[in-house]
This record gives structure tokens, sequence and C-alpha cells, in this order.
């Protein structure tokens, strides 16, 4: 036991030789880069490799598709530096004040004791993940529109696409949302004449920022170790096995099935549907409108023809201010919903276009390396 | 895929007698596997010390096989704690906090055992190895041991342990921690997060630009492949120049590698391809149209 023991401990193994370390650079004067005010403006996210892994931690074991988490860090010269997260309790239903309540406290109860062990602790946005790259909905156009009033810099979305990492490409992007939209959610106005002058349309209700990953030295060397490739102890491996490794390099980025590809259609059809639906309901609504509105002009003509006639036989006019009073004329419906659904629409046809075209070299390269 | 590169050979204690007259008496834990998430937050802590502290000790979260000899550990979360030469103290209070506050997330992670980096076990370590076993009761308290390899000498790696008492009369401060052979865990689904991260690490000042189309990665992913042909070929025609002595094994694997590609008929190949490249084509003209179809609807809706 105690030589097991021994054996378990590492050898002390010779020092290699220095090489030259090189430094980050680290500028003379900090003054310049503090600012107090959030005066800076964001010029890139960066994401930590632990945050990578909690988020794609929490959205494999999610029992919903969606998942929210907060991020944590702090800006510094422009570079937004997130090196923490945690998930959030996913919530039943929003409306509950109880469970709204109980989301608060467990946040703040988190961040004290984060900031215990020396985590940062400024909440500088959240995370969600999707999938196949449709993440237009209304939960994280209200959370963050929420967040963009409360926090520093105004807080981002980092946004997480389940379906591409499941297929070997780890994709995350950053967005938060463009002014123009933000004033038309603050009015809560979405008629078809607010639309145009804020000139929105899907593609203009985020604007993305470019997203880094980095890995800080010391999970740097420790991936280092964890990749690299021993030779197997046993004297008659088989290729496979003769070297060992912990993390062995994988080719998912060559498989060449097309998972996920009918479900990629599929979403579409439903996408469009649903648009169908509230497309549907718009009309049927402005329909509403036109024939109250007519009703209501028609009201007045007559009016006016009678008070003339009125006139002319030296009687006093009939009152023409209670039209407003007689016909209630329906506020314009709110075309958020459909300009969301339009986006998710585009979303599931670009992720559908990525597919198709990586298929295609694929197959190409299949080909050539069968002839 | 075992971590830490430990020769040791891995003893299982005989099953005690009392375990085949009570099923019900839990295991001694034979295998453990770690969740990169949890490895990941060790390091994050690590960095996050304060310079008088030595070391850094923390919770693991996981769940356990039904008989208790299979432990995943999914996730950890750093403890408060305080070593002198006299005492070690540790904050229950805030383990307790940040258990429930993980629980109400992950309801099915449970507290396995605790973390601490360096590899030096001692007093202490069989203290709080006492104090985690009365946490984790019935089962018993799992001890992992992750070196970072930032002290000069010292090789990054990972042990795991189990304690069990010494002597006559046992006593907390005493016992022997066992090693237990410990792997590293992920899902498919994340291995291109791992992927990222270790060539993340090997860039330039360790920072990567995201996001990175489809088209990118199956770019790196066949120059790869294609250096990796190279590779092959420059060996095999070294073999057949007499300047190495060809490994018979290779020699065989690469017989059979080749084997495999060569097989299938030529005319059915094409028929295939052909009706499977007017699918891909299809569903990129699909898509494309979608596309343009919800671009113009988008900007219909602003005409008044």
């Amino acid at each position: 036991m105690a030589a097991a023991l021994a054996a378990s401990l590492p050898a002390p193994v010779a020092a290699p030789t220095p090489v030259a370390p090189t430094y980050e650079a680290i500028p003379a004067s900090m003054s310049k880069v503090i600012d107090i005010e959030a005066e800076i403006p964001l010029q890139v996210v960066q994401l930590d490799g632990l945050v990578v892994t909690k988020i794609l931690k929490h959205t494999r074991e999610a029992p919903s598709s969606t998942v929210h988490g907060l991020l944590l860090g702090l800006d510094l010269d422009g570079t937004l530096e997130v090196s923490n997260s945690f998930a959030l309790p996913h919530h039943v239903s929003d409306e509950d004040e109880k469970s709204v309540k109980s989301s608060a406290r467990y946040q703040s109860s988190m961040l004290r004791s984060l900031r215990e062990v020396h985590t940062d602790d400024g909440v500088v946005g959240f995370y969600q993940a999707t999938s196949l790259g449709a993440f237009f909905n209304q939960s994280l156009v209200e959370i963050q529109a929420l967040h963009q009033e409360k926090l520093r810099h105004g807080g981002i979305v980092v946004v997480h696409d389940l379906s591409l990492t499941s297929r070997g490409n780890a994709s995350f992007r950053a967005f938060r949302l463009t002014p123009s939209f933000l004033d038309a959610f603050k009015k809560s106005n979405f008629s078809t004449t607010s639309l145009v002058s804020h000139r929105l349309t899907f593609a203009s209700i985020l604007e993305e920022i470019p997203l880094q990953i980095r890995t800080n030295p010391l999970l740097g060397s420790f991936l280092d170790t964890l990749t690299k490739s021993t030779p197997s102890l046993l004297p008659d491996a088989t290729p496979e096995t003769a070297a060992v490794s912990v993390i062995p390099p994988s080719f998912s980025a060559l498989d060449l099935g097309t998972t996920g590809l009918t479900r990629n259609l599929e979403q579409v059809i439903e996408a469009i549907d649903n648009y169908r639906t509230e497309e549907g309901n718009l009309a049927y609504l402005s329909r509403q409108i036109a024939r109250e509105r007519a009703r209501a002009d028609n009201y007045v003509a007559k009016r006016k023809e009678e008070n003339l006639a009125r006139v002319a036989q030296d009687l006093a006019p009939l009152p023409e201010e209670d039209v407003a009073r007689l016909f209630k004329i329906p506020a314009e419906p709110s075309r958020l919903e459909s300009m969301l659904l339009l986006g998710q629409i585009d979303a599931y046809g670009k992720s559908l276009e990525g597919t198709a075209s990586s298929g295609l070299v694929k197959m190409y390269s299949v080909k050539a390396a069968s002839t | 895929m075992a971590l830490g590169g430990s020769s040791a050979v891995h003893v299982q204690p005989p099953t005690p007698l009392s375990s085949t007259l009570s099923s019900a008496a839990p295991r001694t834990p034979s295998s453990i596997t770690i969740h990169p998430v949890a490895l990941f937050s060790i390091l994050d802590h690590y960095l996050r010390r304060t310079q008088d502290q030595p070391r850094v000790i923390g919770t693991l979260l996981g769940n356990r096989s039904p008989d208790g000899t299979q432990i995943n550990v999914c996730s950890s979360f750093a403890v408060l704690h305080s070593e002198t030469d006299e005492q070690v103290a540790v904050d229950m209070e805030y383990h307790r906090t940040m258990y429930e506050l993980h629980s109400r997330v992950n309801p099915k992670e449970t507290i396995v055992g605790w973390y601490s980096t360096g590899s030096n076990l001692n007093t202490y370590s069989a203290l709080i190895q006492n104090f985690y076993s009365q946490e984790t009761a019935p089962h018993q308290a799992i001890h992992v041991a992750l070196n970072t390899g930032a002290e000069e000498g010292e090789e990054a790696g990972v042990q795991a342990y189990v304690s069990s008492p010494v002597g006559v009369f046992p006593k907390p401060e005493n016992c022997i921690f066992v090693p237990v052979p410990v792997h590293l865990q992920f899902r498919d689904s994340e291995r291109g997060g791992l992927d990222l991260l270790t060539q993340t690490a090997l860039s330039p000042n360790s920072t990567s630009a995201q996001p990175v189309t489809a088209l990118e990665n199956l770019d790196a992913a066949l120059t790869t492949v294609s250096q990796m042909i190279d590779r092959v070929l420059a060996y095999v025609r070294r073999v057949l120049a007499g300047e190495v002595e060809g490994d018979k094994a290779l020699g065989r694997y690469l017989m059979d590698t080749l084997g495999v590609a060569a097989v299938g008929e030529k005319g059915g190949e094409d028929k295939t391809f052909n009706a499977s490249l007017q699918d891909t084509l299809m569903i990129s003209y699909l898509a494309t149209l979608v596309r343009s179809q919800a671009e113009v609807s988008a900007r219909l809706a602003l005409v008044t």
C-alpha cells in the first residue's frame, strides 16, 4: 500500500530550460483605462474558458431548450471580460410573483457567496442557449431591455448555439439591443408608423459585438497536459491504443451524416406557420380598424350634411365632437411578435444554408478521396 | 483516458462481510469520473486565492451509481478555509449555503466529496476528509487532489482518493488515503467546446475570435487531415527508401485503413452521389428562398 501511495505521487522531473517568458503588455498608467462613468464604449466581449464549459454543461443538462444564466465579470478599456457565470433556476411560469421574488433572492445570495471567494461579482449580462440559431424571442428581448437600463454598459447577451456545438463547432455570439429598438420598446409602440420612424426590421433589433474566447495561462498549461499523448505502457498495444491521451483528437467536423437537417426543416415550417397565423391576426385587426374608421367617417360626413341642412333652416348645428365617444377605434396592433418570428425564420434559413454548404464541401471531398 | 498519469496499482479492498449480509450498505467507490467544468472551476479558484493561501479547497458535487462504486463528479464550488500551524477551519455555513443554492438549479447533484490543490496529503486533509464523510454519509467521501503544475518541479495532474481508518481506535486525524482511478468524462456534444478551448490555448496570446463558421471549421479539419496524410506518406517513403525500419504493426494498420476506403462498387456510388447532391442543392435553394422572402416581408411591413 505504501508503495502504491509513493508511486501515485508525481515524480520530480528535471526543470526544462526556461524560455524567455512573454508578458502581456501592461500599460504604464491605468488612469486612461479606468472609467467610472462607463464612458469607454464596448469594443469586444471576452469569454473565459471556464464560462464556456459552464454554459455548455448547463445547456446540456437543462430540461428545456432555452436556459438562462448570469454572466459575471468586469470591463476594462473597451473589453468586457466575462470571467464567471452561474445558472439561473428554471422557472415554470414567469408571471408568478413568488417565483420572481425567489429568483431575485437566489441571485443576490449567489453573488454574495461568490464575492467571498474573490470571484468577480459584477453582473455584465446573461446567456441563453438556443438551437439552430433562432434566439429571437420575447423573453430575450424583455430581459435584455431590463438589463440595458440597469447594468453598466447596458449589459450583453451571449447566445450559444447547441446544434452547432454538437456538430463540433462551438459557437458563441454576443449581442445587445440597438438604441432605436430600445426606444421603440420603452414606448411599447410597435405600430407600423413607429417601425417606419425607427427603421426597424428584424435585422436591426440586435447588434452583434465581436466576441473572443480566452484561456488563462494556468488553464492553457493544464489543457496542454490533458491533450498531450503519452505512449502506452502495454508492450503489445494496437495502433489505436498505442498512444494514450485524456482528450484524444476528434474529427466530428468531418462527420458526413446530416443529423438535424430534418429537424431544421421542420422548424422552418413551424416558424412559417406561426408567422402566417400572426399575420392573419394582424390582418384581421387592421380590417376591423378600417371598418370602424369607415363607420366613424360615415357618421361624421352624415352629421356634416345634416348640419348644413340645419344651418340652411336657421337651426343651431349639432355637435361633431362625440365621434370618439360613439366609436371605439381599437389601437393599432403591435408588430413586435411578427417581427421576431420573421427573425426566427431568417435564422433557421441561415442555419439551413450553412448545413447545406458544408454538406456540399464534404460530399465533394468524399468523392475526391474515393476516386 | 486516465488523468494524472500515475502508475499506481489500484487495489480494491475485498467486499466486507457485512455488505453480503445487508445489501444496503454502500460499497467503496472504485472508479471516479470528472467533468471538465469541475476541474476548470478548481483552477479558477486557485487563480483567485489570496497571497498567503498555499492551497484552496472546495466541495465536489455529482452523482453515484446505484451500488455506489462509480462516482461522477459534475461540478464543484469553492469553500473558504484557513490553515495555520495549529488549526484548520472550514467555513461550514458557507458550504451549506452554496450547496443549497446549487441544488436549486441542479437538484440531482449531491455532495460526493471535496477537492484541494497541490498533492500533499497531511493531517489537515484527514480532518477535512472526516468532515466531508459526515456530509456524504452513509456513502464514503472522495478526495480529489489537483496539482496545478504551477510550482516548479511539479507536474499537472489529478489524483482521487477514498479514505480508510487506521489503527485500533480510529481517530479523525488518522486515515489512509487509498488512490482510486480517475477519468475525465464529457459528452460528445461538449466536445466542440473543449476543442475550441484547446485551440485557443495553443494560439498566440490565448485568445480566439468568434463566431467560427461551419466552413472555416471544416477547412481547418480538412487541412489537419491533409497534413496527417502527408506525414504518413513521408514515413512510407522513408521506409521504402530504407532509411528507417518499418513498424510492422503500423504497416498492418495502414493496410486495413486503405482496405476499408477501397471497398464499394464504382457504379452505385455515382448514383447515390448525384441523388444526394440534388437533395443538398434543393435545401440550399430552399434556405435562400426562405431568407429572401423573410427579408421582403420585413421590408413590406414598413410600407404604409
